[in-house]
């Protein structure tokens, strides 16, 4: 399985220590921080959605003859294999647990 | 005039030729003939290439040469016919024993094994092979000519789908990864992390390459000549004009039909003839006068039916006579 924590969200972080100044400066501020944070936690869930729609596209092109489209000829889906090899089995398991993966395709 | 020596003066910078066409038509047999003209009577360099499990240039050249590599079979004449299945299983084991070497396993697991075997099954994993070692052979540009006899029906058509299908989704990744960067968040979506993304996206960038580089070269018309081969019957007719649809829903030129195995109309003129021949040549004639009305503009070269077989460099020199400047009567009587 992926391990979804280790995504880094630096300015998240940061945003907390200066926790203190924040409250001096009033509602207006404090609002930005919120809006702030929010664009910073929009950010990660589309960076979070990019990389497992990376991670689809990936093995999609080599896999995908696996799923009935092939989308490299199959001579060279071989070549990429080696590389994809421990992402197979958590890949599959995601796979079939998703409502609707074509959405990721076409996303 | 008609006749291949004709398309070869309009066309003087040909370096592909694919002979294409349903089965037992004629097609390893014109690509025996055109190899041997451009090479014995015009010093041209060239491979005469084909996959056939039959062996059929080892048939029609009447030299053991499956699997044995490239082998010059007359001055400036080379032969190559590739053991498919051969090369396939190799191709499978190394792949094996790269990934038992990139993860130090002493054994496969399973499943991936499984998968690497039925890879085999697939016709689509021979046509990827064969298109894998033309391109190579043509990227090699070792030859003036290179002449490709086709299995039934692949014309290297769907290769050029596929190569547009591949070039797709390399950009759709590569952007996805600068979308990815973008967000800060670089973490690699593949287990081995950033290096193997990496990898695989050379690795696609070449095979890219390689398939785009070869696509281009078939599909220039200057460049490359499809050659539909038929006969006079009605099966081949309907045949031929759904490749010629084919070709043209992907935009690229057929250069011509070849007409081969018809009788020649004198031997009507001979009391002799038996029965059964002489039936022959009459069916023959409503064929050959729908042929005339339906692909006339694109008739390129006519064959006469021999009194046997073309085997051996002998009958291959008549063949070419025939195919470079036609009997126009034969079809035009
Ligand atoms: N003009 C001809 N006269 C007599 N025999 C011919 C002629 N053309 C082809 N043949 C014979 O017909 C058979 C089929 O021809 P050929 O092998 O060239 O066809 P092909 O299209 O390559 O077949 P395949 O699809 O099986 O590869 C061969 O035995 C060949 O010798
Ligand atoms: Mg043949």
């Amino acid at each position: 399985m992926l391990d979804w924590e280790v995504i880094p969200i630096p300015l998240f972080g940061r945003k907390n220590k200066e926790k203190k100044e924040e409250k001096k400066e009033g509602v207006s501020e404090a609002l930005k921080g919120v809006l702030y944070g929010f664009a910073v936690h929009g950010a990660a869930t589309a960076a979070l959605k990019t990389r497992m729609h990376m991670e689809h596209l990936f093995m999609l092109m080599t896999l995908g003859d696996m799923l009935g489209f092939p989308i490299i000829p199959p001579y060279y889906s071989l070549k990429i294999l080696p590389y994809v090899v421990p992402n197979i089995k958590s890949w599959k398991e995601r796979l079939f647990r998703e409502r609707d993966f074509t959405d990721l395709l076409s996303g | 005039m008609v006749g291949l020596a004709e398309f070869f003066e309009r066309k003087p910078n040909i370096e592909v030729v694919v002979f294409a066409g349903k089965g037992g038509l004629g097609k390893t047999t014109s690509s025996a003939a055109l190899s041997y003209h451009m090479a014995v009577n015009e010093g041209k360099k060239v491979l005469c290439f084909s996959t056939d499990p039959q062996a059929s240039l080892s048939d029609i050249f009447e030299r053991d040469l499956f699997g044995k590599g490239v082998v010059e079979v007359a001055p400036n004449l080379y032969v190559v016919e590739i053991d498919a299945d051969k090369k396939i299983a190799e191709y499978q084991q190394e792949i094996k024993h790269k990934i038992m070497d990139m993860y130090g396993l002493e054994e496969l697991p399973k499943e991936i094994e499984e998968y690497i075997d039925s890879t085999s099954a697939e016709p689509a994993m021979y046509e990827s092979a064969t298109y894998d070692a033309m391109a190579d052979l043509v990227a090699s540009g070792e030859y003036d000519l290179y002449v490709f006899d086709m299995p039934p029906f692949g014309h290297g058509v769907r290769m050029v789908a596929m190569a547009e299908i591949l070039s797709a989704w390399v950009d759709k990744i590569t952007e996805a990864r600068k979308e990815a960067a973008e967000y800060e968040a670089v973490a690699a979506t593949l287990k081995g992390g950033m290096q193997t993304e990496d990898m695989v996206l050379k690795e696609l960038e070449e095979i890219r390459k390689k398939m785009t580089t070869f696509t281009e070269l078939m599909t220039n018309s200057e460049k490359t000549a499809f050659f539909m081969v038929m006969v006079p019957e009605k099966m081949a007719i309907l045949d031929t004009e759904r490749a010629l649809e084919m070709f043209r829903e992907l935009n690229i030129e057929m250069s011509g039909v070849i007409v081969n195995q018809i009788y020649p109309r004198d031997l009507l003129n001979k009391p002799d003839l038996p029965e059964l021949l002489r039936k022959k040549i009459e069916m023959q004639e409503k064929h050959l006068l729908e042929i005339r009305e339906k692909f006339e503009d694109l008739i390129a070269a006519i064959i006469p039916m021999y009194d046997r077989e073309p085997k051996g460099l002998e009958m291959i020199a008549k063949v070419a006579e025939d195919l470079m400047n036609s009997r126009r009567d034969l079809l035009w009587w």
